[in-house]
């Protein structure tokens, strides 16, 4: 027998059944709103923000023990560290002096052509604070949101690539789609050719792949994809992936491609948001959430 | 009868501080911090749901206490945590707590092995129910390797249970009751 201690002898509520058909209802509904309009954009910003210093709190025992272990490295393992990292600046530090010329190169050209200069994108760096436990999506969850005037949309890319995009901003934090996720895609570009190509994900960890792609297509194992830029959310020429092998159709009129991803996706803590300097992000059209 | 005999009464501790809707409360909020935690990437899908758990504990232990309201309000706290659609976890907890509260007084008079075996149907469902309703929402692909967190929830059931019921001043099933000899 339970101790039900306010048990009162007679009972003036709604039956189990009706108040369990009511909670449904209300559900129901709030499932249906969540999913076609952005009115609960709110509530879902309103219960985070509750729910982020319980997170950051639980996490920090964590973060103590990486530090205590960062605390006990050896000499010798930081000064090949540092050796290794000197190389690549000094590699980088020459890129960038190219980068620069070329550049300023394809700005004069583009001004001799009356073009629209390229939109121009600042870093915001960002840590991976925690990884979305949704059975439905590849979402990793950022901690720069719109208190650091990330908005949702913008692109998000690492060290080696495109990792992909933001898609809800909270106040704190910011949930960006990997680009694995499948409802992400990317517009993209073979290098080798300038074949223009749609990547989408596939739900796997390190896997993208060409959907409809013309079983004529020249696209070979070993090209490299980089943004396209046309779609106005991504800017041109981000590193995306290397093609693995290419499929002939089946079943369908259309041929498929295995891409790999070259940046860190659902690997890195660290990933950059991709945000739009003013004059164009005035100009260009509201970003699109997915791709066609 | 070869079972032993409940007492019609809770004895001991628990018939002393019988459990509040406060500590209830509490218990829910703990089991919720729980699956908050950093887990591990590889492990997050083996990750049993803590506060589903814990809401059909307090259903079976105090189902005045616990109900429909608590499980409505902590699975939107869940939806918002795990950036799903707002009420798919609302809609779980409230289905789950429903059939638990129609069968309580069968649950509650079970030890905790028969209770798993009951129990375990809905643990699994539960994930069922969210893998099922994301995909009539219209979510696509769904990872199905989710559903072995139902499996790990009724796994830890028992001994979960046992924690529980020690830590909350319940007497142990099969120690004997200290009832008054008959004068």
């Amino acid at each position: 027998m339970s101790p039900a201690p306010h048990a009162p002898l007679f009972v003036r509520e709604m039956g189990l059944p009706a108040r369990f058909s009511l909670y449904v209802l209300v559900c129901l509904f709030l499932l249906a709103l969540d999913a076609r309009y952005a009115t609960l954009s709110g509530l879902r910003a309103g219960l985070n923000a509750l729910i982020h210093p319980t997170q950051i709190a639980l996490a920090q025992p964590w973060e103590w023990l990486q530090n205590v272990g960062r605390f006990f490295i050896t000499h010798g393992e930081l000064a090949a560290e540092n050796k290794r990292l000197k190389q690549q600046h000094e590699l980088l530090a020459a890129g960038l002096r190219d980068r620069a010329a070329i550049s300023a190169e394809n700005a004069q050209l583009r001004a001799l052509f009356a073009l629209p200069p390229r939109p121009g994108f600042t870093l915001l760096a960002g840590e991976v604070i925690e990884t979305s436990p949704d059975p439905f999506a590849r979402k990793v969850i950022i901690n720069r949101g719109s208190r650091h005037g990330i908005d949702a949309g913008w692109p998000v890319v690492d060290a080696a690539g495109l990792v992909g995009q933001v898609t809800r901003v909270y106040p704190w934090t910011a949930e960006v789609t990997l680009l694995t996720d499948r409802d992400q895609g990317a517009p993209v570009q073979n290098l080798r050719n300038g074949l223009r190509i749609i990547v989408s994900g596939q739900g796997s960890d390190n896997l993208l792949e060409v959907r409809f792609l013309d079983m004529h297509a020249d696209l070979q194992p070993g090209d490299l994809l980089y943004t396209s830029g046309i779609d106005g959310v991504y800017p041109a020429g981000v590193p995306v992936a290397r093609v693995l092998r290419t499929e002939p159709p089946r079943h369908t009129p259309f041929a498929r491609a295995f891409c790999q991803p070259l940046g860190g996706v659902g690997r890195y803590r660290h990933m950059a948001v991709l945000v739009p300097t003013q004059k164009t992000a005035a100009a260009a059209p509201a970003p699109a959430t997915k791709s066609p | 009868m070869n079972q032993p005999q409940r007492p019609l009464l809770p004895q001991g501790a628990e018939l002393a501080h019988p459990p509040t809707r406060s500590r209830i409360y509490v218990g829910l909020g703990l089991a919720f911090a729980l699956t908050l935690l950093p887990w591990m990437e590889q492990i997050r899908w083996l990750v049993p749901d803590f506060t589903l758990m814990a809401l059909l504990y307090w259903n079976i232990r105090a189902p005045r206490l616990a109900g429909l309201g608590a499980a409505f309000c902590f699975g939107l706290l869940t939806d918002v945590a795990r950036g799903v659609l707002i009420g798919l976890n609302a809609l779980a907890y409230c289905t789950a707590t429903f059939v638990v509260l129609l069968i309580q007084r069968r649950l509650e008079g079970f030890d905790t092995p028969r209770q798993t075996l009951q129990l375990a149907p809905m643990l699994l469902g539960k994930e069922l129910l969210v893998l099922t309703i994301g995909l009539v929402i219209g979510r696509g692909a769904v990872d199905w390797r989710w559903l072995a967190a139902g499996v790990v929830a009724a796994l830890l059931w028992p001994p979960l249970a046992w924690l529980v019921d020690r830590a909350s001043g319940r007497a142990a099933p099969g120690m004997p009751t200290t009832r008054r000899p008959p004068l």
